[in-house]
């Protein structure tokens, strides 16, 4: 093989990726791959040059915009010689085939949070790269937020001592009034999927394995249609005991953490970290006491989407593993369906020490 | 023509818990209530006590019951004994306020509530948060269909460490989880009228070195189907600028209504002695709960928080030691 080019089918070098931007080609146009699409596109360390969507004037009006090629067909885009890695933003359901198909081109992946909707595909998608000998990773973006990073280095610091009791939520609107496919719980995983894995994969990154699950929620109800919202309650291996929260039940985004140690007390709270706040007059109804929400923004140098894709192209062009790898996400995913589990029968759900659900 | 109120003659019996003070200054506050004794085996924070709030002391609460110019006793003894001065005092006669909770054991709440059925004398549990102006401004939203069907709740109710008696599970019961489950538990019991049916708890000693637990987290289901979280954790360093709290989120149908019921809206950073404090200006809660009492008293009504009110605030902490134990969500089981 000569160094610098790529050989038929055998995914892209560090040595190569060094030498030039990486090339991407982005499965799903919608909201998350949209926003991949205009990062990459907007760094000097990337190019999309395919945008997959089966809505083909969704991806059309997209490379219009940043450049490359459209096409409804992965086969098409992951196949080609201009594409070092696929990132894959469709819907939960078609991770497997957006995975599979890009380790059967020999291409690098990043796949969006939850890694599939249930283990065996995740299972199946691991092993699918591990076989072609591509880089996998998972797009659990909260790793790369600078509130959460820093945590994570005052909590490996052993300021706070032993740590007890940890609360972290994540309020979000109804979000199945505009997407409907998020109210059907079995595709989608509903709040606890798309939102609370967020919180489950920073615990787990922070304090390691879970032992045990017990959860409350509304996914099961008949009111998940219109709202969904979910509290859980993990019991770590190191013993910390920790409150999610996740919703689709509020009207403005936030998201919170609080952990409480022996020596002493953290809390981070995004609407009270705002650098900017946007409150709107328009749309004030006094007859009914309607008042639009405000919106709490921290813009930063380096948005945290950016920069989990930067640090995925530095460990490509290093040769290190993926930030967020596959087993990664299959741990996390676990412990959110064990709180689906656990919501359904009412019941807790016990771990073993390999991150696998204890069979009852 | 105002007519003149019979004045209530109340004792106090014991200030082992910090509640008692202020329960003192609201009794010597308020017109039509005499501050007739203090009881307290610890002489000299009973004397202490007793120059404070201008009254008498005297070492033996039983001897203070007995006095025929008393109608009622407030109790802020160690949880473990509200059962002993509760049913001396129902056998005397006298009317009880109790501090939370109100026993240690099913058992001895259920001998109490018994007691003072038995001797025709009222029995209030101190619920103070159930009369915080922002928790009845909260009932009265959901009532009002605010947020339309509320489907979930999450509360908390964090304090800072306790020390003394409060971590001795021979005097307390119990640690975080008996201290901080029952305010909350109440509030939702009253604000729904339903019962606890089910908890799962997750319950350690994690931050500190006392002998009871001091991190409590409690998974519950209400009667009427809506699932509660509750945190009662002892979380709040010293240096802390605020104690703790009691917050409830309601998550609604078409809204959510959140509560802070003593959130803290006076920030002061002193130099002289290094101190950051937030604290509320106004208290509300103890003063509108004391006055319930005196009123059912002196009108001869019945408490709106009753002994059964703690009775089973406190069977749910119960239930929740039992829960974290087992592993399993435990029934609270009510018939």
């Amino acid at each position: 093989m000569t160094t610098g080019t790529r050989s038929a089918n055998g995914p892209a070098t560090a040595e190569e990726l060094r030498t030039r931007p990486v090339r991407f080609a982005v499965a799903g146009a919608g909201g998350m791959g949209a926003t991949h699409a205009r990062n990459l596109a907007g760094s000097p360390e990337a190019e999309v040059t395919w945008v997959v969507d089966l809505d083909l004037p969704r991806a059309e009006a997209l490379v219009a915009d940043i450049g490359g090629t459209a096409t409804a067909s992965l086969d098409e885009a992951f196949s080609a010689e201009n594409v070092d890695v696929v990132l894959v933003a469709l819907p939960t359901g078609a991770h497997r085939i957006g995975v599979e198909t890009a380790a059967k081109y020999g291409k690098h992946v990043f796949c969006e949070k939850p890694i599939a909707r249930n283990s065996e595909d995740a299972e199946a998608m691991v092993r699918a790269c591990e076989t072609a000998g591509v880089t996998l990773m998972v797009g659990h973006v909260v790793r790369f937020f600078s509130e959460y990073m820093r945590i994570k280095e005052i909590l490996d610091a052993g300021t706070l001592g032993q740590i007890g009791m940890v609360r972290a939520s994540r309020l979000v609107s109804p979000v199945m009034e505009r997407s409907p496919w998020f109210a059907d719980v079995e595709k989608s995983g509903g709040v606890v999927l798309d939102v609370m894995i967020h919180e489950i994969d920073t615990l787990r990154w922070f304090f390691g394995e879970v032992e045990r699950v017990f959860a409350h929620g509304l996914s099961f109800t008949e009111w998940h249609t219109k709202r969904d919202y979910s509290m859980a309650s993990l019991r770590f291996r190191n013993g910390v005991i920790a409150h999610l929260e996740a919703s689709w039940a509020h009207s403005n985004f936030r998201t919170s953490i609080e952990i409480s140690g022996e020596h002493g007390l953290l809390r981070h709270a995004s609407e009270d970290s705002a650098t900017v706040t946007f409150e709107p007059t328009a749309g004030i109804d006094y007859e009914k006491g309607v008042r639009p929400g405000r919106a709490y923004l921290r813009p930063t140098v380096e948005p945290p989407h950016l920069r989990e894709l930067l640090r995925f192209i530095d460990a490509l062009r290093s040769g290190s593993p993926a930030p967020v790898d596959g087993r990664e996400g299959i741990k996390t995913l676990n412990v959110a369906n064990a709180v689906l589990d656990s919501m359904r029968t009412g019941q807790p759900v016990f771990f073993n020490e390999d991150g696998t659900v204890k069979q009852a | 023509m105002t007519q003149v109120e019979k004045t209530v003659r109340v004792a106090i019996l014991s200030f082992a818990h910090q509640h008692a003070f202020g329960y003192a200054g609201v009794l010597q506050r308020m017109p039509g209530v005499e501050l007739v004794a203090i009881a307290d085996d610890d002489a000299e924070r009973g004397q202490a006590a007793a120059a404070q709030f201008g009254t008498q002391w005297a070492a033996d609460f039983r001897e203070v019951v007995a006095r025929d110019d008393l109608d009622a006793v407030v109790i802020c003894s160690e949880n473990v004994r509200h059962k002993e001065m509760t049913i001396a005092a129902a056998e005397a006669g006298k009317h009880v306020l109790c501090e939370k909770p109100l026993a240690t054991t099913v058992e001895d709440a259920q001998a109490m509530v018994d007691a003072c059925a038995q001797h025709g004398v009222k029995l209030q549990t101190a619920f103070p948060v159930r009369f915080n102006a922002a928790v009845v401004a909260l009932k009265q939203a959901v009532k009002d269909g605010r947020i339309g069907t509320p489907l979930a709740i999450a509360a908390r109710n964090p304090g800072t460490l306790q020390e003394g008696w409060f971590v001795d599970p021979a005097l307390s019961g119990g640690g975080a989880v008996i201290d901080h489950t029952v305010h909350v538990v109440d509030v939702l019991r009253w604000m729904f009228d339903a019962e606890v049916t089910e908890v799962y708890a997750e319950i350690d000693r994690r931050v500190s070195d006392i002998p009871t637990d001091d991190t409590g987290l409690l998974m519950m289901k209400l009667s009427n189907g809506i699932p509660v979280s509750l945190d009662t954790s002892w979380s709040r360093p010293k240096n802390w600028p605020t104690w703790g709290g009691v917050t409830i989120d309601i998550i609604g149908e078409s809204g959510v209504l959140a509560l802070d019921a003593y959130n803290n809206d006076l920030e002061i950073a002193e130099v002289r002695t290094p101190s950051y404090t937030r604290n509320a200006v106004e208290f509300t809660g103890d003063p509108e709960m004391v006055t319930a009492f005196i009123d059912a008293v002196r009108n001869d009504t019945e408490p709106l928080v009753t002994g059964v009110d703690g009775l089973r605030a406190l069977q749910v902490a119960l239930c929740a030691y039992e829960s974290a134990r087992r592993q399993a969500p435990v029934p609270v089981v009510t018939a």
